[in-house]
């Protein structure tokens, strides 16, 4: 049995909050597991428990009880962080340095061999889509540049786990399709990710399992398609049926004892959509460019 | 991880922090204006009060130093500190393979470095005044004295530079130690200077100590000498500069040294109880 990524077992934990320490929990009894080579979401409106479970899960807090360990270590061992990269939530990084120099000053920090560290720090800058920009200072960047930048030094020195908070808040749509890319990418590299977020349309393409949390609590988890399809219901979805043929369909339904609920047009997602349409007129104006370029 | 990895760590954290620090704006308006005042001393002399011209330039020096350098040191600590958990930095950093002490070193290293140039040019700044005056005394008197040796030694000067330098060190320890269990800036400057002040002043317990007879009085205010550093021990620029008879041996000035080196590591340590709890 291989060692799961994250095993979070009966956490809890409680905030003194004032002089008189009264007791806030903001989680309470959580049991989860996150496989290897999986793309994790732990999902939950504001408050819910999802960045207090990261950081006990990153050795930044305590668990008042229950244990949480990553890859069979305890969390708040710093050995077991070797393995982890992490994108805080809205990153603010040295403004005065490069996106080359901070990833670089990262790799310095997780003790990224001398001899590895310019192919590591090129090699993520280039997995991110910055290398362009990686010589300007970071306190030129955009909100999209500086979650792609937080990302290049979050995996420099190679972690098998990757823990995202949020990391599309604030990116545009075409910003947080890049991202999801790169998640994807990390999983095609056989990583694992966690990712927190309550954007939930961009996570369900993305993520083969979830967690829901409510007020600290572990409301659901499992595999996105099996926790959000209908199971009492299925959609046929036909392409040139005349008047009569659509007549026969809903006569044979009735006849098997079904029950026509509803016909509607098939939709594409808004986010979808837009970013049909954008991509689009993204490569025609690369394409215009090259051919200005090639003359 | 081996020790070497341990100081690497530190020194790369000292670095950006020191960094950040000498791109305040504070730092360098604080720099001019303790250069601007040392500078001018020696058109100060009116308030002289009977006191030779050098010793008068020297005492405003040491005191320029000593109060910008103390509020240097403290306020310049409590931001560094606050501006990476308010910016968050210090989580992307926290989520590494960096231990908590590591980080507490690493700042207060990087403040240190600040204080060294801050100190180094006040000194420098200084000496040459002293030299420009001495000399020109010199020029006037002529051959109306007879002197043995020059009037101040310089190496003195740089000697009281780099004590102020371990007062200031031992200030930047409890600072840190302030902000390890304080919410805000102002809380962690105010107590600092309270702190700051207790020190100066530590002496006057430690003469009621002396005097006092055995009980659990005498027993309170040892231990409060002890917690508290005796910041007079380092300010014994008179006898430096100008006892030219009396040189500090060279053994008072390590007992100095290790006692603010021991003080500064035990606040960082006690620092380091307080980080680990803290929620960053």
């Amino acid at each position: 049995m291989t060692t799961p990524a994250i095993r979070i077992q009966h956490l809890t934990k409680d905030f003194s909050v004032g002089i008189r320490g009264i007791k806030l929990r903001a989680v309470d009894d959580l049991c989860l597991e996150v496989g290897n080579n999986e793309i994790f979401g732990l999902l939950g409106p504001n408050g819910s428990g999802k960045s207090t479970t990261i950081k006990v899960i990153l050795g930044l807090l305590e668990a008042s009880t229950g244990s949480c360990e990553i890859y069979g270590k305890p969390s708040k061992q710093v050995a077991a962080r070797r393995s982890v990269g992490f994108l805080p939530e809205a990153p603010y990084f040295y403004r005065y340095l490069t996106g080359h120099e901070l990833v670089r000053y990262y790799a310095r920090i997780c003790m990224v061999p001398r001899s590895e560290i310019d192919r590591a720090v090129d090699s993520v800058i280039e997995l991110v889509g910055m290398t362009e920009a990686a010589h300007r200072r970071v306190g030129t960047y955009s909100k999209g540049m500086l979650q792609r930048i937080g990302l290049a030094q979050s995996l420099v020195h190679d972690p098998q786990l990757v823990i995202l908070d949020e990391p599309t808040a604030g990116v545009d749509p075409l910003g947080s399709a890049g991202i999801a890319e790169i998640v994807r990418e990390l999983k095609r590299r056989g990583k694992t990710v966690l990712l927190s977020s309550h954007l939930l349309a961009q996570i369900e393409g993305l993520c083969d399992r979830v967690a829901i949390l409510h007020r600290g609590k572990l409301v659901q988890e499992g595999r996105v398609d099996e926790l959000v399809e209908a199971k009492d219901a299925e959609s046929l979805v036909v392409e040139g049926l005349s008047p009569e043929g659509r007549a026969a369909v809903e006569a044979t339904i009735e006849a098997q004892g079904g029950r026509l609920a509803r016909v509607e047009k098939p939709r594409l997602s808004l986010d979808a959509y837009f970013l049909k349409e954008v991509q689009q007129r993204e490569s025609e104006h690369a394409k215009k460019v090259r051919g200005g370029e090639s003359l | 991880m081996s020790p070497l990895d341990f100081c690497t760590r530190i020194r790369l954290i000292a670095g950006t922090t020191f960094l950040e620090a000498v791109r305040q704006k504070f730092f360098n308006s604080l720099l001019l204006i303790s250069i601007a005042l040392v500078g001018s001393s020696t058109f100060f002399q009116q308030f002289d009060f009977g006191a030779g011209e050098l010793k008068f330039i020297t005492d405003f020096g040491f005191g320029a130093l000593f109060f910008f350098g103390s509020i240097l040191s403290i306020t310049a600590t409590t931001q560094l500190f606050f501006n990476e958990i308010e910016n968050r930095t210090a989580l992307t950093m926290l989520a590494k393979p960096v231990y908590k002490l590591e980080f507490l070193a690493g700042k207060f290293l990087g403040a240190q470095l600040l204080m060294f140039c801050f100190t180094l040019v006040i000194t420098l700044v200084l000496s040459g005044i002293l030299y420009w005056r001495e000399s020109a005394l010199l020029d006037r008197l002529g051959d109306e004295v007879s002197l043995d040796g020059p009037l101040i030694r310089y190496g003195d000067v740089f000697l009281f530079g780099f004590l102020q330098w371990l007062k200031f060190g031992i200030l930047a320890a409890i600072t840190l130690f302030v902000a390890s269990f304080s919410n805000t800036n102002l809380y962690t400057i105010v107590v600092s200077f309270f702190v700051l002040v207790i020190c100066q002043l530590q002496y006057i317990a430690r003469d009621a100590y002396s005097g006092m007879e055995a009980g659990w009085e005498r027993l309170l205010v040892f231990g409060l000498g002890l917690i508290f550093p005796n910041f007079q021990l380092f300010n014994i620029g008179d006898q430096l500069v100008f006892d030219v008879e009396k040189a500090l041996p060279a053994s008072t000035v390590l007992q100095i040294t290790c006692y603010g080196l021991i003080y500064a590591v035990v606040f960082i340590l006690l620092a380091q109880v307080n980080f680990r709890r803290r929620e960053i």
